[in-house]
């Protein structure tokens, strides 16, 4: 793809946050995940896209240590994960795919049992934890077992529980689904905060409203490979290339996200135009 | 596919009863398939094998019980005593019930609720919920012993045989659809999580009472040795009796009752009075269907259960604030490389056992196999307190309270289910991690130890301390030694425990094979060095031995938990694929 930046480059004074070299993965004979690289600078907002089962998750999977890679590496914060694991760790945050809760606790004694495997002294687990439910509004039911909660309820906690050591890298896979307006409000400007202040960000999510306002950098992967890696103005501008010898576009036109994911994937993945397709719907 | 004829434009044609036809073998489909895929297992030999052997054993049970059936009957009938069926019915019922709690049922992958998203109208809904639970291993038991019954009347009395095929038919459909309507209402009031608990609870008091009454009343029990009990005494047996006479009349109306009577009309050559019984019974049968029906009913109009349902916060969530400064991100907040407690312990491990003893107190499997041993040690003790030979008791009570603590080790993860891939994001070692879990499994021994120790020197005078120290010595490396197995085996094959469903039926049959195996093993070798040394006056021998074994255990354990890590990284992709697979 010609927008693809053709080669990392990151800085010897500063390493990027996330850093991944030929991050291959495959299962029997498939290959989910196909030598991909990827650099994400510290302090950006990153994320990360691509159609069902073109290897989103599984990236996210070994970028945070729940999958072993077939092959290459990755370094997070400058240190190799694999020869590193607890250091590296200790740094990131994670709201993976299945959410990692444990359902026989309560919200506020899971929160302190993370913040305390984080290495936090209890007190400041319990100060952190009441403080995180209370802005998740969570904390009016305090004897409710995570167990019993709602899919959305469910994801603020994984996400407070991701946040509460201070992690330097937060790594969210879908951190929006299930989760209501006015709460996704709040976490964006949450997340927002924790950019202002030097965190990095690695964001899956199939909402690319979020994306596009919250994301300052952008790769979609597509089958396994990186098919488009940039920040929104450059992928913009490829795609606006792209478009403009053959098509007709207005070139002062901003191309969304959804335009941009739609055309850089959308004809590959077998998207048609929905009127020549299932007519016999109403 | 441009071609499409536009058919959603036409009006839509009335349902038919072909289509109907077609939903249901649509579901008998889908049950199938339920069935074949539960038994598809990938990669898992061993697995496989511990499967085969236990549905092995299990079809030898079913046989034993259905051939049982049919001879018990066949005598019953050939000696006169035709009445007496009402006792083979009654268990034949209680056993159908029971079994219907204990097995897991293959439709459980299924939640057959969903169904009411398709269209089908109430009565097919009714029929379709009713059909995916006659399958069950607890029906197709119950009624087969049944039918077993009517074969081995009519093989005793010919002239019987049609009669006793209709009764028999008539109450093995009553016995399905009773346990089918109070499954149905079952699932309605177990629909919360308190509820559950309570239900739990009661099950397991009964369960607790059952053992009770077996040494109580059970004569193989009794203690002949003993001039103060004597089997059942006078009194028990009185009381027995006086119940029995109480509610015999009771009994009489219902359908195991019934039907034994209708057996009794038809061979007598009552018509009349056999058709009279065996429509009592069928009654029964259209009533436990009315009331299973009326739960469906509800049911498909879309009732919403669960505690989730429930969950929605009141509060209204405050906009962002920046009061969590302190906990997004910046380089200070991020904790130090390690941190212990009070006792100079590493935080991990007083965590990790903080955490685990919630699960105990919130897990009422957990809770009923730790109880057990305690409860069993007072009725044994009560028993024996007067035997001379006193001296097995306490390692005896050792060995059984380990049968409930070595299994924990082989699902450490079990419980928490898709939880456990926290381990593998927070910046703690596998090997921290399990070694907790086993120190909380041996804290929990220890405690069980001390109990049993207290009970059994208060009801028949204390242990010698010796046996007792040896007993001790034993414990500790059996569990060490159960721990090496246990931890390779809850990362390789861990099995995902839903809460609302009992733990031993969520277990590895291999894993259970195993840790029964290796307790077995140990005991059995335990067993040989005890006797020697009491046999040969050596006593004073046994807690050097034991110690010794224990010693060696231990270090063998120790040394097994230096390649935990590399072995959980190896084996995380089949740990993660069963345990945050969808209930």
């Amino acid at each position: 793809m010609p927008f693809v930046r053709p080669a990392i480059v990151h800085s010897a004074i500063m390493p990027p946050a996330i850093f991944a070299h030929e991050l291959t993965r495959r299962f029997d004979s498939f290959t989910a995940v196909d030598h991909i690289n990827l650099a994400v600078e510290p302090g950006q907002f990153f994320g990360f896209l691509g159609p069902n089962g073109a290897g989103k998750s599984t990236t996210i999977k070994m970028l945070t240590g729940l999958l072993a890679p077939s092959f290459g590496s990755i370094q997070i914060l400058g240190q190799d994960l694999f020869s590193n694991p607890v250091e590296v760790k200790r740094h990131i945050g994670v709201v993976p795919e299945g959410m990692a809760l444990f359902g026989k606790l309560t919200a506020r004694e899971y929160l302190v049992f993370v913040g305390r495997m984080y290495g936090l002294d209890k007190a400041t687990a319990a100060e952190r934890a009441a403080e995180l439910l209370e802005f998740m509004g969570l904390a009016n039911e305090p004897r409710k077992v995570i167990a019993d909660y709602s899919h959305g309820m469910g994801k603020k906690l994984a996400l407070a529980a991701a946040v509460i050591h201070g992690p330097k890298v937060l790594f969210l896979d879908e951190p929006f689904e299930g989760v209501d307006a006015i709460a996704a409000g709040t976490l964006k400007s949450m997340l927002q905060g924790m950019i202002a202040r030097g965190a990095t960000i690695f964001l899956t999510s199939h909402v690319l409203e979020i994306v596009e306002r919250l994301c300052s950098h952008i790769a979609i992967i597509h089958r396994g490979r990186i098919v488009a890696n940039g920040s929104l103005d450059e992928l913009r501008a490829g795609v606006q290339a792209r478009l403009t010898p053959g098509v007709e576009v207005d070139p002062n036109a901003r191309l969304t996200l959804e335009q941009i994911f739609l055309n850089v994937v959308g004809g590959e993945a077998g998207v048609t135009h929905p009127e020549q397709e299932l007519t016999w719907l109403s | 596919m441009a071609e499409l004829a536009p058919q959603s434009r036409r009006p839509a044609a009335p349902w038919t009863g072909r289509q109907t036809r077609a939903q249901f073998a649509a579901i008998a489909w889908l049950r199938w398939r339920i069935l074949v895929n539960s038994l598809r297992r990938k990669g898992r030999v061993g697995e496989l094998i511990g499967n085969i052997v236990v549905y092995l054993v299990s079809a030898s049970i079913v046989v034993f019980l259905v051939g049982g059936a049919g001879v018990a009957a066949y005598y019953l009938a050939g000696h006169g005593h035709l009445h007496r069926i009402s006792w083979m019915l009654w268990g034949i019922f209680i056993l159908c019930q029971l079994l219907n709690i204990q097995l897991a049922q293959p439709s459980t992958t299924f939640d057959p609720t969903q169904l009411i998203r398709f269209p089908l109208r109430v009565d097919t809904y009714v029929a379709i919920r009713l059909f995916f639970g006659l399958l069950t291993p607890a029906n197709i038991v119950g009624t087969l012993m049944s039918l077993a019954v009517a074969a081995g009347i009519g093989s005793a009395a010919p002239a019987l045989w049609t009669y006793a095929l209709l009764t028999l038919a008539v109450f093995a459909a009553t016995n399905v659809l009773f346990s089918r309507m109070v499954f149905a209402w079952v699932d309605r009031w177990l629909a919360t999580r308190r509820a559950r608990e309570i239900f739990t609870g009661l099950i397991f008091t009964f369960s607790l009472g059952i053992q009770w009454a077996n040494f109580t009343f059970n004569p193989a029990y009794s203690n002949s040795h003993t001039h103060h009990t004597h089997g059942i005494s006078h009194q028990h047996i009185h009381f027995i009796i006086t119940v029995y006479r109480r509610v015999r009349p009771l009994l009489a109306a219902l359908p195991p009752d019934l039907t034994a009577s209708s057996l009794v009309a038809a061979n007598q050559a009552a018509v009349a009075s056999f058709f009279a019984y065996t429509l009592a019974c069928a009654l029964f049968a259209a009533a436990f269907l009315t009331v299973f029906a009326l739960r469906m009913r509800t049911e498909f109009r879309g009732e919403s259960l669960s505690d989730a349902a429930t969950g929605v916060s009141r509060k209204a969530v405050r906009p962002a604030a920046a009061k969590l400064a302190h906990s997004t991100s910046t380089p200070a907040a991020v904790a130090p490389p390690t941190s212990s407690s009070s006792f100079g312990v590493p935080s991990v491990f007083v965590t990790m056992l903080g955490k685990e003893l919630l699960y105990v107190r919130r897990h009422m499997g957990i809770l009923y196999g730790l109880i057990m041993p305690i409860f069993l040690v007072i009725i044994f003790a009560s028993k024996f307190a007067a035997r001379s030979n006193s001296i097995w008791i306490f390692p005896t009570a050792v060995a059984y309270t380990l049968l409930a603590i070595c299994p924990l080790s082989y699902n450490s993860f079990g419980f928490e289910a898709e939880g456990s891939q926290f381990y593998f994001l927070a910046p703690v070692r596998m090997r921290d991690i399990l070694l907790a879990k086993n120190l909380f499994n041996f804290l929990l021994a220890l405690v069980e130890i001390i109990v049993i120790f207290g009970i059994i020197s208060y009801m028949t005078g204390m242990p010698s301390l010796q046996i007792a120290a040896a007993a001790m010595f034993w414990a500790a490396g059996t569990l060490a030694i159960s721990s090496i197995f246990g931890n390779r085996r809850s990362i390789s094959t861990p099995k995902k425990i839903s809460s609302q469903r009992m733990a031993n039926k969520q277990t590895s049959k291999l894993n259970a094979f195993i840790s029964m195996s290796v307790l077995v093993i140990s005991a059995g070798t335990a067993a040989v060095l005890f006797g020697i040394c009491i046999g040969f006056h050596l006593r004073w021998a046994l807690v050097p031995i034991f110690a010794i074994f224990a010693a060696i255990e231990i270090g063998i354990y120790i040394h097994s938990l230096g390649s935990l890590d590399q072995f959980a990284l190896d084996h995380r992709e089949e740990l993660f694929t069963e345990l945050c697979k969808q209930s």
